[in-house]
């Protein structure tokens, strides 16, 4: 019964938690841990945002941010962070480090 | 430090839940209001809070009467006598705000604490108005504050590590998690809420959805617990855009709120306090 909608409302949501998350950490506003400790105490997410990014990947995530910019929507432009943990194969839990050691 | 004596300024709900939190804990707790109304009220809503527990059996009729004498309710600045550490909880007005630190300022101790409940407005400002601001500090709740477990301990510009290292284990002592934020505009969890319901609306917009579709898609996928169109409701679509505008202005366009929740707050929809907002509560 999922609409042709409620993927791109997922992934976008999804990310949009995640690049907020990941420019507080780019900012040094606290650290990825206790970033998603406050989401999952805080705001009742069942995951935070870093955990939910590393178990997805963050090669994927990457993907996924290209193909948005590429449509023209600049606000999910991906974050050095994340392209320089990719470059350096730092890809999440499938390779035990990414914004969570694992 | 060691806090054996806590003064929460404010007797608001908030102000009245994170009292009710300190008295569980078994730690002294001055609740101060100049208002006798607000004393009365938070005396009564945190009498039930109480009753609430010992009607579940998860407390003895005598530990919930003991635990409430831990707490002075007082309008009376002398009460503050002793007080280590203070929790400002008044409405979010700097001004306001502004007043209770001069005042807290010039009754604790020097050597005494001030830390506020703000979820918007500057620690480091509000510690200029003190002649102690490496004791200042922001020490942030979550609505409801006696349930809600996330505690933000924010630091400002002048605040001392020594000060957030008492801050944090005072959360810790009072059974809440502290995680420890350096000062941004709506810190860490109101700010990533925000950009995601910024996202969300724009998603509304150009999909052409109603809010339910949109809030049923999330939690029936188990996202979030709370559609973030629920939420807006919930918190008061006023007090959503006045962050909106705050982060759009401080971070970008990225939380520039929607002409949608623009339009209802001019219209006087703010959600379910005033039983309509992107719901209808009638």
């Amino acid at each position: 019964m999922a609409q042709e909608w409620e993927g791109e409302l997922l992934t976008r949501f999804q990310l949009a938690t995640f690049l907020e998350a990941v420019r507080l950490y780019d900012e040094g506003i606290a650290n990825a841990e206790d970033i998603d400790i406050a989401m999952r105490a805080g705001a009742g997410l069942p995951m935070g945002p870093f955990a939910w990014a590393d178990e997805t990947g963050l090669d994927v995530i990457l993907e996924q941010l290209q193909q948005l910019t590429r449509a023209g929507n600049p606000n999910f432009a991906p974050p050095e962070s994340l392209t320089d943990k990719v470059a350096r194969g730092q890809l999440g839990n499938k390779s035990k480090r990414g914004y969570l050691r694992h | 430090m060691y806090i054996k004596k806590v003064a929460v300024v404010g007797a608001g709900t908030m102000g009245a839940d994170i009292c009710y939190t300190i008295a569980m804990a078994g730690i002294p707790v001055v609740l101060r209001d100049v208002s006798r109304d607000q004393l009365d009220n938070a005396r009564q809503h945190i009498g039930e809070l109480f009753q609430g527990r010992v009607a579940r059996n998860r407390m003895s009729p005598a530990d919930a009467e003991d635990r409430m004498s831990f707490i002075t309710f007082s309008g009376d600045l002398q009460d503050l006598d002793g007080v280590t550490l203070a929790i400002e909880a008044v409405t979010e007005k700097m001004s306001i705000k502004e007043a209770v630190f001069r005042e807290l300022d010039q009754v604790l101790s020097p050597l005494s604490m001030i830390v506020s409940n703000t979820s918007a407005l500057s620690i480091s400002h509000l510690a200029t108005v003190t002649s102690r601001p490496t004791r200042v500090a922001g020490m942030h709740f979550f609505y409801p504050a006696h349930m809600m477990k996330l505690v933000e301990v924010i630091a400002g510009d002048q605040t001392s590590a020594e000060t957030i290292e008492t801050v944090t284990r005072l959360a810790e002592e009072i059974r809440k998690i502290p995680v420890n934020v350096k000062e941004c505009p709506g810190f860490v969890v109101n700010r990533i809420l925000m950009a995601s319901m910024a996202e969300v609306l724009r998603f509304k917009e150009e999909h052409q959805l109603d809010a339910a579709s949109i809030d049923q898609a999330i939690t029936q996928n188990k996202i979030a617990p709370m559609g973030p169109f629920m939420l807006a409701d919930a918190l008061g679509l006023d007090v959503a855009l006045e962050v909106a505008n705050t982060l759009n202005q401080a971070l970008g366009d990225r939380f520039k709120p929607s002409r949608e929740l623009e339009q209802l707050v001019a219209e006087g929809h703010l959600g379910m306090k005033t039983g309509q907002g992107f719901y209808s509560y009638r």
